[in-house]
């Protein structure tokens, strides 16, 4: 083998005769690096991407309808959606509706963030509290809260009180949970510096554990809003068939008994935009401002 | 400053008399059987259950609260029971988790199919982080009234509201553990020319098994609350079954030990399924790869 190219063998190294690469001909090679074309730059943009796909499903839904000749009754074009959603916000009774959604969640939210803080305060300091926790989460976690709802309305009666009570039991188990697992997951050196600098109880919480576990409290915050928005939608629903409660929920409800769907796609429309709002634009920026900059999430 | 290197200090010898006998008493003692209980996990949670279940009878017969408004624990193990022998109780059951069950399998599917499209190309990928942008934050349940509508009262609303509860979160999250498992692992896949189908379930999915697994608990959890809420609305509006029917009809009836026999019912299959079905599938997979722990 050693002997086939015929080279000398040194001590098992084979010496490979030396050679001189002559310059290729460069001018053979046209472009190396050709600018994108505007199109393909556009294309490049994420924003525009994205714009495209949106306007390619308007465009889809519109014609849709327009071709099939649907009845409005049944799907709305995005036309008369659109002029729904324009007379919808022209109505004040629109706005109150948003606001009494908009406040009986924010109630119940941040009560639900209290008690559950409370709970895993108590849960991180001692052993009973940590087991009586635990098993409480297992338990109701997995139970529905809108399944409450009947018996919150037969001991609180209709109103604000049973929808915050029902809001309360969505926000509480996810968030007490991920907090509970978060601070778990806090590493002993952590916690040790703390000891060291003898901080103890609340501040010990509040200035080691919080910020070692925001990323699970916030992935838990995001799940227990994603519960407590469900739940109100459903809850106004329920409300609307059994008594006029109020909010966006009873507006998508009453207005599809009166098969205004129009309207109905307005309601939609609007809950979107606000689940849309309070997921791509608060909780991200809470993201980016905290997680994200410490680097504990990409 | 005095120059200290090379100075080293002779400190005097010295002889410890040897100690005489320890009178430590015990350095490690037996626990005592009430202490080797309290250690153990389930007996301690099994005590707090048990707890919470004397306090609950012992509250509503000694405060004398009416079952009208909150019944003592055994009347509600008795509604139960009665639920399960005399009346459609299991019936109910059953169908719940019909409905359930098709609709998760049929949303798992399209939630499948769209991840593929989506990590197969860039528009895909667009199309997907676009529709789950909108569509995962509405509630499924707002889509019940327009299903009334387009399908009619039945099974076939249902299945639609659960698959819209399900498709979005399964697909995000697939999307996401696709999009972040690592170019080493790709590689090792294209280098064995996998492609297309057999690249997706031999690369991607194992590699970002976790998150579809957290995706698929979200989706569950979402279809759950979902169903047992449009049972409570088709409660409302017609009569139809199910389990959050026979907490809403019991309510209305104020047979209320029956409605919180549902409601254990509820809490049972929930737990059931999370911490039995999704930790075994954990503990099988993930944990078994050591991708969790």
């Amino acid at each position: 083998m050693n002997e086939a190219g015929g080279n000398p063998v040194r001590a098992g190294l084979v010496l490979r005769p030396e050679f001189e690469r002559t310059l290729l001909d460069a001018s053979r090679i046209s472009q190396v690096e050709r600018p994108l074309s505007l199109i393909e730059r556009l294309w490049n943009v994420n924003g525009v991407r994205k714009a495209a796909v949106l306007l390619g499903f308007v465009v889809l839904w519109e014609s849709y309808t327009r071709i099939t000749g649907v009845p409005a009754l049944l799907f709305p074009s995005f036309s008369q959606t659109c002029i729904a959603i324009f007379e919808a916000f022209n109505d004040h009774r629109m706005l109150s509706k948003i606001a009494f959604t908009i406040t009986s969640l924010l109630m119940g939210y941040v009560v639900g963030l209290a008690v559950a803080a409370v709970l895993v305060f108590l849960a991180s300091i001692s052993r009973i509290w940590s087991d009586i926790l635990v098993t409480a989460t297992a338990m109701f976690n997995p139970l529905p809260s809108i399944a409450i709802l009947p018996l919150a309305m037969l001991w609180f009666g209709l109103g604000t009180f049973s929808l915050v009570f029902v809001l309360i039991h969505a926000v509480l188990w996810a968030v007490a949970l991920n907090t509970y697992v978060g601070f778990q997951g806090v590493s002993q050196t952590q916690r040790m510096v703390g000891w060291n600098y003898g901080v103890r109880g609340i501040p010990f919480a509040a200035k080691i554990l919080v910020p070692a576990a925001l990323a699970t409290i916030l992935s838990g915050m995001k799940i227990g809003w994603a519960f407590a928005w469900r739940t109100l939608i459903a809850a106004e629903l329920v409300f609307g068939a059994t008594a006029r409660g109020g909010g966006l929920g009873w507006h998508i409800f009453e207005n599809s008994e009166n098969l205004r769907t129009p309207q109905v796609f307005a309601g939609l429309f609007i809950i979107i935009l606000i689940g849309v709002v309070v997921e791509n634009v608060i909780f991200r920026n809470v993201e980016t401002r905290t997680v994200q900059r410490w680097g504990m999430q990409r | 400053m005095t120059e200290r290197h090379g100075h080293l200090i002779e400190r005097p010898e010295y002889v410890r008399p040897a100690l005489g006998r320890a009178v430590t008493g015990d350095v490690a003692r037996p626990l005592s059987l009430a202490a080797r209980l309290a250690e153990m996990d389930p007996v301690r949670k099994f005590t707090v259950l048990l707890a919470a279940i004397v306090i609950w009878e012992v509250y509503t017969r000694a405060a004398h609260v009416p079952e009208l408004i909150f019944p003592s624990f055994d009347e509600s193990i008795a509604a139960l029971w009665r639920g399960l022998v005399e009346y459609d109780l299991a019936q109910q059951i059953w169908a719940s988790l019909k409905v359930l069950a098709i609709g998760y399998a049929i949303g798992l599917g399209i939630g499948a199919v769209l991840s593929f499209i989506a990590v197969m190309s860039r528009f895909g990928g667009d199309v997907l982080g676009t529709l789950t942008a909108m569509l995962n934050p509405l509630p499924a349940i707002a889509l019940l009234p327009l299903a009334l509508i387009w399908f009619g009262l039945g099974t076939k609303s249902l299945v639609f509201v659960l698959l819209h509860s399900i498709v979005w979160p399964v697909a995000l999250n697939t999307h996401t553990g696709f999009m972040s498992v690592p170019e080493t692992l790709r590689m090792v896949g294209r280098n064995y020319g996998l492609r297309n189908v057999r690249y997706v379930a031999k690369i991607l999915i194992p590699a970002a098994f976790p998150s579809i697994l957290a995706g698929m608990k979200l989706g569950w959890a979402f279809a759950w609350r979902t169903l047992i809420a449009s049972e409570l609305v088709f409660g409302a509006v017609a009569e139809s079954g199910g389990l959050g029917w026979f907490i809403f009809a019991s309510r209305n009836e104020l047979d209320i030990p029956s409605a919180f026999a549902g409601l254990l019912t509820v809490i049972l299959i929930g737990f059931l399924v999370e911490n039995v079905v999704f930790r075994n599938v954990e503990t099988r997979t993930v944990t078994r790869w050591g991708m969790q722990s």
